[in-house]
């Protein structure tokens, strides 16, 4: 069936010449459209149930609570986390952008086993990159610190992972391969003819870079540069364990605070505001990125020639992958090793009951599986709604999915606490709660998967079926589905990559004895138990690098 | 190639970091503050509990009259404000007396677990509540929380440690103490008072625990009534003048101490003996004990059983089982904490709190300044 839908689906890049909303727009009127827009209507009510709540409770907040977190330290705690988000920001284009350049336009050696090396770190969470490098460097208590003291007598000067530049650079390390892996697929379907014209008019290589190639993937930079602030927006694991304040620590600060959650409400409502502003952005600036892409005579541009750069460049990428990806997975790999080898942490690991390794790692797995599952079915009737009949109504309900990248997992959970325990108790403290979570925070990646996966089928093979004699759902069921099925399954392995390393929503929502492997993380290592730790951060990274190489294998640069 | 796609690739996979964003942790809030004593408010109620018509609930159960009893079956739900490590040797010691009860343990800030309580009020999921210190247990008690058990064990424990209409029973004490590093600070520079933390020599050199930390809003709260809102709010902005880190639990702090990150930690008495076994050169002031100083904040943690508790027969029972000489025993020889029970002997190298001045607070009276209390916190800015 697979076999199938690949010889029939159209090319990627073919899909692009066909006007497919165009030649949609026509056949309005022959699906489902009533069923399908009240489906679609529906999910997105779902969506929004938790926003509109939040709202609702912020605005009704006492003028009290208002003036109070107005007087107080917010507007300092705002500018810290927009100056973080900036200089996140930065770096990772910094980064992201010449480590694209590097593999994908010159002739860098080993540049093909570097691609993977500089995308696998979006299988660590940056929480446990942290905890790893605050294990190592953490002055004079560090790993390497300490080393340092026994090699030279007294103490050395390290630079700390702690305070504002320690939570930049840890975020940094583990956010570039967004912006690495959406600059190398620009780079690579720039055309040829681009830095040609550039060289022909009188440019040097350099120039031809920096004045015509880095502009033309302005919108794509921009879109993976809006993804990486509004990642960094929501933000806390990170910033907590590197004690740098920003406006997420917060809302913390507020649950743990006194006993009224209507200030927490008022926090969370502005800073999904300020989240959804940029999301706006990027979505406009996503739209625009459409407009960019080659014509039909594409041919790839040349490698440059670094010539006796080559091995400098090379140490530099090195040391990139060195400190994001090697050093976390090998301190991880020798904790465990140790906690493997002491028969007394073994046990505390292993212990069965609800609180052994195979507890959290099941939990784990289920509730993301189940999230993976719900959501991309939710997402079916939103984007065959988009898809096959775009217009105003249809592109606002697919817009609106796209809010939970806008929802801070703290405010979800929130709003989730508040909302399941008053409208149905009987859900309330069970795992659910969490697999709900899971579903509304990570809706958009469903949505946006399934959307491309339709958009690659021309509306031809159904309306064949239709005229064949098929209803809308039988031709729905017969053709369609199976051939959008492999970009439904990257979805549904998107979402339980993410749901896997979800943190905050869990520890909020999940009822007492119920453990996920991100939270027994979190509770181990926020105790200072890194050891005991390692085998069930290692277990998340492997379980996190699986679907993520299966995604990766779907685009073109890996193949 | 597919640029768009790569986009919605990305924004897809942005949530693999998004995720990782813990926005809550579990703070490992293992301590609080002390207090001493309740004072006449509080001994009147306590003493009135077995004819309050609140304890009827506590009367009708046979489970009252604790060691005596069968097996508790089912599932035990524990909510915590104290850290699981701390409270690990008592559920595993508990779990072998009664192997058919499964414990389900959620742990977090005190706040935020006491948040919870009151949000489930009406669905209630949790049968016991564990806390570090008094004013979180008895300011839910006071919004109806908890149902009135008095534990046979009870008479033998201090009266002040037992909640009005016994609402709730402490378990242990701990005090507020400074923990140092013995590399960087000489004998004779050591500060004498928790106010020496606001000297100026001290800047950038002390670690300490956040508002969030449940140990830390008690000893301000504390402070409040003692000396008053202005002094407090003096003391806390000479804290955040003098630099100090705030972490969000007191291990963090312990172990920064411990490696000479800082010089001076402000902490719970056993983190500094936690430290100290882990082979760091560490050492442990008891401050304020000078003529006219304030005296030794201490404060004790307390556990309650939950309205509508869905098990409350196990939820007495391990309230039986924490004040008995068994899990008081625990306690001091695991955590080094002070047992309430009397006999119960410390761990070796405690030092007695009879040797020390204790600060005397009203239990009762703090627990209904909460709010007060919180906005002092947020007006100074306490991270």
């Amino acid at each position: 069936m697979l076999k199938r839908g690949k010889t029939l689906m159209l090319p990627a890049w073919l899909s692009r010449y066909i006007d497919v909303r165009h030649a949609v727009r026509r056949r309005t009127s022959l699906a489902f459209p009533l069923s399908l827009a009240g489906l679609a209507g529906l999910v997105a009510l779902f969506v929004a149930i938790p926003v509109v709540y939040i709202f609702v409770r912020a605005a009704g907040a006492d003028l009290d609570d208002w003036q109070r977190l107005l007087q107080a330290r917010i507007w300092k705690l705002l500018g810290n986390t927009l100056l973080l988000v900036a200089a996140v920001t930065g770096g990772t284009l910094l980064i992201g952008v010449s480590m694209a350049w590097l593999t994908e336009r010159t002739d860098l050696p080993g540049r093909k086993i570097l691609r993977w090396m500089f995308a696998m770190p979006l299988a660590i969470p940056a929480y446990i990159g942290g905890i790893v490098h605050l294990a190592l460097l953490r002055p004079r208590g560090g790993l390497l610190p300490q080393m340092l003291e026994n090699l030279f007598g007294q103490p050395v000067l390290t630079p700390s992972p702690l305070g504002f530049f320690g939570a930049a650079f840890i975020l940094t390390l583990f956010t570039f391969p967004y912006v690495y892996l959406l600059s190398g697929a620009a780079f690579r379907s720039q055309h040829a003819s681009l830095e040609e014209s550039a060289r022909m008019l009188g440019y040097n290589a350099w120039q031809a870079v920096f004045f015509v190639t880095l502009p033309a993937l302005r919108p794509g930079l921009l879109a993976g540069a809006l993804l990486v602030a509004l990642d960094i927006l929501g933000e806390y694991g990170t910033v907590a364990l590197l004690r740098y304040e920003t406006f997420s620590s917060a809302i913390f600060v507020q649950l743990s605070g006194r006993y009224d959650r209507s200030a927490a409400a008022v926090l969370s409502g502005v800073l999904v505001t300020l989240a959804m502003i940029i999301l706006w952005t990027e979505l406009r600036v996503q739209g625009q990125a459409r407009f960019t892409q080659m014509d039909s005579s594409w041919r790839p541009a040349p490698l440059a020639a670094l010539g006796r750069w080559r091995y400098l460049m090379l140490i530099v990428a090195l040391g990139v992958v060195f400190t994001s990806l090697l050093v976390p997975v090998g301190v991880l790999l020798a904790w465990s090793v140790q906690s493997f080898l002491d028969p007394q942490t073994l046990q505390e690991v292993f212990r069965t009951g609800s609180r052994g390794f195979g507890s959290f790692a099941w939990n784990s797995l289920w509730t993301s599986t189940l999230a993976a599952l719900v959501a991309v079915t939710l997402s079916l009737p939103v984007a065959l709604f988009s898809v096959r009949h775009s217009g105003w109504i249809s592109r606002f309900i697919a817009r609106f999915c796209q809010v939970g990248y806008a929802i801070p997992g703290v405010v979800i959970a929130l709003s989730l606490v508040l909302l399941v325990n008053r409208a149905v108790p009987i859900l309330y403290a069970t795992p659910f709660v969490v697999v709900i979570a899971y579903v509304l925070r990570h809706m958009p990646q469903a949505v946006r998967a399934s959307e491309a996966a339709l958009n690659q089928l021309s509306p031809a093979l159904e309306e064949a079926a239709r005229i064949s004699g098929l209803t809308a759902f039988q031709a729905f069921r017969h053709v369609t589905l199976p051939l959008i099925l492999p970009g439904l399954l990257a979805g549904g392995a998107l979402v339980f990559l993410t749901s896997l390393k979800e943190l905050p929503a869990t520890l909020l929502l999940r009822p007492a004895g119920f453990d996920t492997l991100a939270v027994r993380v979190w509770v181990w290592a926020a105790d200072g138990f890194y050891v005991q730790a390692a085998p069930a951060a290692l277990f998340l990274v492997l379980a996190s690098a699986l679907p993520l190489f299966f995604l990766l294998r779907r685009e073109q640069i890996f193949k | 190639m597919n640029q768009s796609r790569m986009i919605s690739l990305l924004f897809l996979l942005i949530f693999a970091l998004a995720a990782c964003t813990p926005s809550a942790p579990a703070t490992p809030s293992a301590a609080a503050m002390p207090i001493t004593g309740a004072t006449a408010e509080v001994v009147p109620s306590a003493t009135v509990k077995l004819s309050a018509p609140a304890s009827i609930e506590a009367a009708s159960n046979p489970a009252a009259t604790s060691a005596a009893q069968a097996p508790v079956r089912g599932k035990l739900v524990i909510y915590s404000g104290r850290s699981e490590p701390l409270l690990r040797p008592v559920i595993d010691a508990f779990k072998a007396q009664n192997p058919k009860v499964e414990i389900l343990l959620k742990a977090g800030s005190n706040s935020e677990v006491a948040n919870a309580l009151i949000e489930e009020k009406a669905n209630p999921q949790a049968d016991l509540f564990i806390t570090t210190e008094m004013f979180t247990v008895q300011s839910l008690a006071q919004q109806d929380i908890f149902q009135p058990y008095r534990p046979a064990g009870a008479d033998l424990l201090p009266a002040e440690f037992i909640g009005p209409n016994n609402s709730w029973v402490g378990l242990t004490r701990r005090a507020r103490v400074i923990i140092y590093n013995t590399d960087r600070v000489a004998k004779a520079d050591l500060p004498k008072s928790i106010f020496d933390l606001t000297d100026p020599k001290w800047k950038g050199k002390i670690a300490a625990a956040g508002s969030t930390n449940g140990s830390m809003q008690a000893q301000i709260a504390a402070m409040r009534q003692l000396l008053g809102a202005k002094e407090t709010e003096k003391w806390l902005v000479g804290l955040l003048d003098n630099k100090v880190t705030f972490f969000g639990g007191h291990t963090d702090v312990r172990k920064a101490v411990g490696t000479g990150e800082f010089a001076l930690g402000l902490v719970n008495h056993y983190y500094y003996h936690l430290q100290l076994a882990e082979g760091s050169k560490v050492g442990v002031i008891y401050p304020d004990q000078g003529e006219g100083q304030v005296g030794l904040i201490t404060n004790a943690t307390g556990a309650a059983v939950v309205k509508g508790a869905p098990n409350a027969a196990a939820a007495r029972a391990f309230i039986d089982f924490l004040i008995s000489p068994e899990g008081q025993k625990l306690f001091a020889g695991q955590n080094y904490e002070y047992p309430l029970l009397p006999g119960v002997t410390l761990r070796a190298g405690v030092q007695p709190l009879d040797a020390f001045r204790l600060v005397k607070v009203d239990v009762v009276k703090a627990a209904q300044e909460t709010d007060a209390t919180f906005d002092l916190i947020e007006k100074v800015g306490l991270p």
